[in-house]
């Protein structure tokens, strides 16, 4: 989806760097036994993260090599794990389908069409993940409805709109029954999906200025030429390197048995270097689908 | 109860001063002033107050193997801490409630009984802050707890607050993580001096 969520590599041991990789391709194979061949090209870096974290608490699964249809020949290493990866399989179609759907609801019968398309090649993975994470599906439905129309109204509140995409991110870990273990994982999502969206509100800065489209720190702050002031940007900083505080203090409370400097890595160095690219304009995600806040006015 | 080797991350076989160093390095992983006003202090306090059980347990059972041996007290200063954290300031008794609701996490009931207060005082504007907060608003946390710390300047508590939305002070990071930050390092010394004030204060 964004694509924010991602390791500091150069600062990965070895062995972490090939978990981390495991990881993905897990997550891209399970996607692809349970939702079909093309639910593969939804797997995206934010969702493997979710794979790490909701397996670090259990006993490490096998690893495997499997074939990789991005390669053209050999195989790669990757988590064999059927239901560890059901649940971040799931929620990535789930996701992904229902961004669609607000695509569509946006946009135009022509822009509109590409949505549309794609709309009814996942049709059928969306109906098998929503009957396997009902709850999940009805939430993140009424999240991007309540979402759309803070956007709408033009709210200036930056904690409301990104509450309202944190809490579909934090419910990624709600079917966990231990609250010892559900709270702080919720805990680490809500904040990453905070840092989401405001990252990819600063990402779009600039575009929604020129444009005219609804972005919370337009609102919120006074940006000039589609840039925050400094001291602005600083203060977008200390909020973000917060929710990096509160995810790393509610990751240093789940009982991890696997996984733990990689997702330490990923909270504490890759968040801040994500955000310090966006910042100066470098970042470039090559993912597909994006949750942006494209809605005219 | 667990294993105590196991809670402190350490071999049956280590001296006693690798253990002493692995306690020291959980307790400041889990430190209240880490977990203050988080909503997930209760699991922090309890995960620390597991770490001191273990510990006092090692060094009990090794006290009493050798003869003469030394004996560590635990340093119930930690424990204690997070009872005591919030319980100062509470000038009347609605604040109290308040804040009691607030340690429960049960944060609507908390600001509905916020909202019907009359005055609008410092106090008020730190709570309005603290649910915030917990509920993870940091745009509008920071924006009461620079309200209190304005109309009370020199409050610790206020100022505590006002500094985890400032991303300057940060909890526990592993020791190679650290960036070279020097603002950052000032920040945590401050608030250790702060806190060793409390826990002087507390009478102990």
């Amino acid at each position: 989806m964004f694509g924010y969520v991602r390791p500091r590599r150069d600062q990965l041991e070895e062995a972490e760097l090939e978990a981390y990789q495991a990881a993905y391709c897990g997550l891209c194979r399970a996607l692809g036994k349970r939702y079909g061949f093309l639910a593969r090209f939804l797997v995206n870096y934010d969702m493997c993260f979710l794979s790490l974290l909701r397996s670090s608490v259990k006993e490490p699964a096998r690893e495997a090599r499997c074939w990789c249809p991005a390669r053209v020949c050999g195989k790669k290493n990757c988590v064999l794990d059927p239901e560890g990866y059901e649940v971040p399989a799931a929620c990535t179609v789930i996701l992904c389908y229902e961004k669609l759907r607000d695509n569509v609801r946006d946009e135009g019968f022509f822009k509109g069409l590409p949505a549309r398309l794609l709309r009814l090649v996942y049709h059928r993975a969306y109906g098998r993940a929503a009957r396997r994470l009902p709850d999940f599906a009805a939430l993140t439905a009424r999240q991007l409805a309540a979402l759309g129309e803070l956007e709408a109204a033009q709210s200036p509140s930056i904690d409301a709109v990104a509450d309202a995409f944190a809490r579909i991110t934090a419910a990624c870990a709600a079917d966990l029954e231990d609250p010892a273990l559900r709270r702080p994982m919720e805990q680490v999502l809500y904040q990453t999906g905070r840092f989401l969206y405001l990252a990819d509100a600063l990402d779009d800065l600039k575009e929604d200025c020129a444009k005219g489209n609804y972005n919370p720190l337009r609102f919120r702050f006074t940006p000039e030429n589609g840039a925050l002031r400094p001291e602005d940007e600083a203060y977008l900083t200390q909020l973000t390197d917060s929710s990096v505080n509160l995810a790393g203090a509610a990751l240093a409370l789940l009982p991890l048995r696997a996984h733990e400097a990689l997702l330490e890595n990923i909270v504490y160095l890759g968040f801040p270097s994500v955000f310090s690219l966006v910042k100066a304009g470098k970042f470039n995600s090559r993912d597909q689908i994006r949750f942006t806040k494209e809605k005219n006015k | 109860m667990k294993d105590p080797y196991e809670v402190l991350g350490v071999s049956r076989t280590a001296s006693d001063s690798e253990i002493k160093a692995a306690y020291r390095e959980l307790v400041k992983k889990y430190h209240p002033d880490n977990y203050a006003n988080n909503p997930l202090a209760d699991l922090a306090s309890e995960k620390m107050k597991e770490i001191n059980e273990a510990y006092d347990s090692i060094t009990k059972a090794r006290a009493g193997q050798s003869a003469g041996g030394y004996q560590t007290n635990s340093q119930s200063g930690y424990q204690s801490a997070y009872q005591n954290y919030g319980s100062q300031n509470a000038r009347n008794s609605n604040y109290a409630q308040i804040r009691s609701y607030i340690n429960a996490n049960q944060l609507d009931m908390a600001e509905s009984y916020l909202n019907t207060a009359a005055e609008r005082d410092a106090e008020w504007y730190y709570l309005k802050g603290v649910i915030a907060y917990r509920r993870g608003w940091l745009d509008e946390a920071r924006q009461h707890y620079q309200t209190a710390c304005a109309m009370m300047p020199g409050n610790y508590e206020y100022q505590n607050a006002l500094r985890t939305v400032q991303g300057g002070y940060t909890p526990y990071r592993q020791t190679n993580y650290q960036n070279n930050n020097m603002d950052a390092a000032c920040d945590i010394c401050n608030t250790l001096l702060c806190l060793n004030c409390l826990c002087g204060g507390c009478g102990r």
